[in-house]
């Protein structure tokens, strides 16, 4: 369950939703770039953050439309090559959104998909975090989500200490918030 | 848009790599709480034009409610962005206590504002009265050693100390046979490091 001091889950929010006012709001200008008065008209387009949409929906100001990410194009590149696909740049908190978003506008098609997607890349991933070199980071980490990443680094890491234990070595290091420190003129 | 300083806040926050701590970004935190209160004003004014028009708060569903819900909801979600940021950054300093030790280094502590610094200060005696209730040092290693005495070499010059045992000259380059609890806090500081065999 999310948290309400949670960073991801508060960045997620700030996603992007394109909504539709069903009803007018007076003095919120900065909501709608078209408007010429500082009234958001009935009936007017607006792209709202998440938090704000999903509350206004709950007030039953806007409606919401379905976000560019789980669209017929996106599902089509997944199921073509579904460890190719950019979805960071689609949106990067791509499964929590989805997630949220799902039960709001009622589509029951994007739980699947998410799985389908989620459970395609899932395994790439961890293939590739066992077995990419450690040094410059995989031009693929560009298209994963964050959660992706968070996936990536976990897997990597663990290997890391796999390894670690199998060749023995150093048990006390160096506190890693230390580590940035330039090292005194040796 | 409303509430979008709040969240470059975190973002700052979560581009740090995993127990990195930025320097608190006081300006950003000032400009959103003047935002709060733009928000503020906002609710105040479009509430009282309401009652001025005659209508009940309670019920009227017009464009200057809405208006005054939106700036009204933009405040909690500020509160939440700017709390998530004084949170998160208290765990960190948190840890820090265990990480680092009693004493934090000056390249941190000046990323501390003032309070932070006493926050960390009162946790840290806190946990040092506790462990000296139970006369037990709670921060070294969890892994049982498996000899007490480790071999460490000495990076910085640390001049001669006290230890539980021997009071060694700790100089430069310096390598010396340490009780384990002993070397573990400069290890953690970065004034030794460990030798295998």
């Amino acid at each position: 369950m999310a948290h309400y001091y949670d960073i991801n889950e508060i960045l997620m929010e700030e996603e992007n939703i394109t909504s539709t006012f069903k009803v007018g709001a007076s003095e919120v200008a900065v909501l709608d770039p078209c408007a010429e008065t500082s009234t958001v008209e009935q009936g007017a387009k607006v792209e709202l953050p998440f938090w704000l949409a999903q509350y206004l929906r709950s007030k039953e100001v806007v409606t919401i439309d379905v976000p560019p990410c789980f669209d017929k194009k996106t599902r089509k590149e997944v199921q073509a090559d579904v460890a190719c696909v950019d979805l960071r740049s689609r949106c990067p908190y791509f499964y929590e959104l989805g997630c949220k978003i799902a039960p709001m506008i009622g589509d029951r098609t994007i739980g699947s998909f998410l799985l389908v997607a989620f459970r395609g890349r899932y395994q790439d991933i961890l293939r590739k975090a066992h077995s990419t070199a450690f040094v410059v980071a995989p031009k693929f980490l560009t298209l994963l989500t964050k959660e992706e990443t968070q996936l990536y680094e976990a897997a990597k890491s663990s290997m890391t200490a796999y390894k670690k234990w199998r060749v023995g070595g150093t048990r006390f290091e160096r506190v890693p918030i230390l580590k940035k420190r330039r090292k005194p003129n040796d | 848009m409303y509430g979008r300083r709040g969240t470059q806040l975190l973002k700052e926050l979560s581009s740090c790599e995993t127990g990195q701590l930025p320097a608190l970004n006081t300006d950003t935190f000032d400009e959103v709480i003047k935002e709060c209160k733009a928000h503020s004003s906002e609710v105040q004014s479009l509430t009282g034009k309401i009652q001025e028009e005659g209508l009940d708060l309670a019920t009227t569903r017009n464009a200057d409610y809405f208006g005054a819900a939106i700036h009204h909801y933009s405040i909690i979600r500020n509160k939440r962005c700017l709390m998530a940021y004084m949170y998160n950054r208290a765990e960190i300093i948190q840890s820090l206590r265990w990480k680092v030790g009693r004493i934090l280094p000056q390249e941190i502590s000046v990323k501390l504002n003032h309070s932070e610094e006493e926050y960390f200060k009162n946790h840290s005696s806190a946990l040092e009265s506790y462990m000296s209730d139970l006369e037990l040092d709670l921060t070294v290693d969890m892994v049982p050693p498996k000899d007490p005495y480790i071999k460490v070499r000495v990076l910085d010059d640390i001049g001669t100390l006290l230890l539980s045992d021997q009071s060694p000259n700790l100089a430069r380059h310096s390598i010396h046979f340490l009780k384990r609890t002993d070397a573990e806090q400069f290890i953690s500081q970065g004034l030794m490091e460990e030798l295998s065999d």
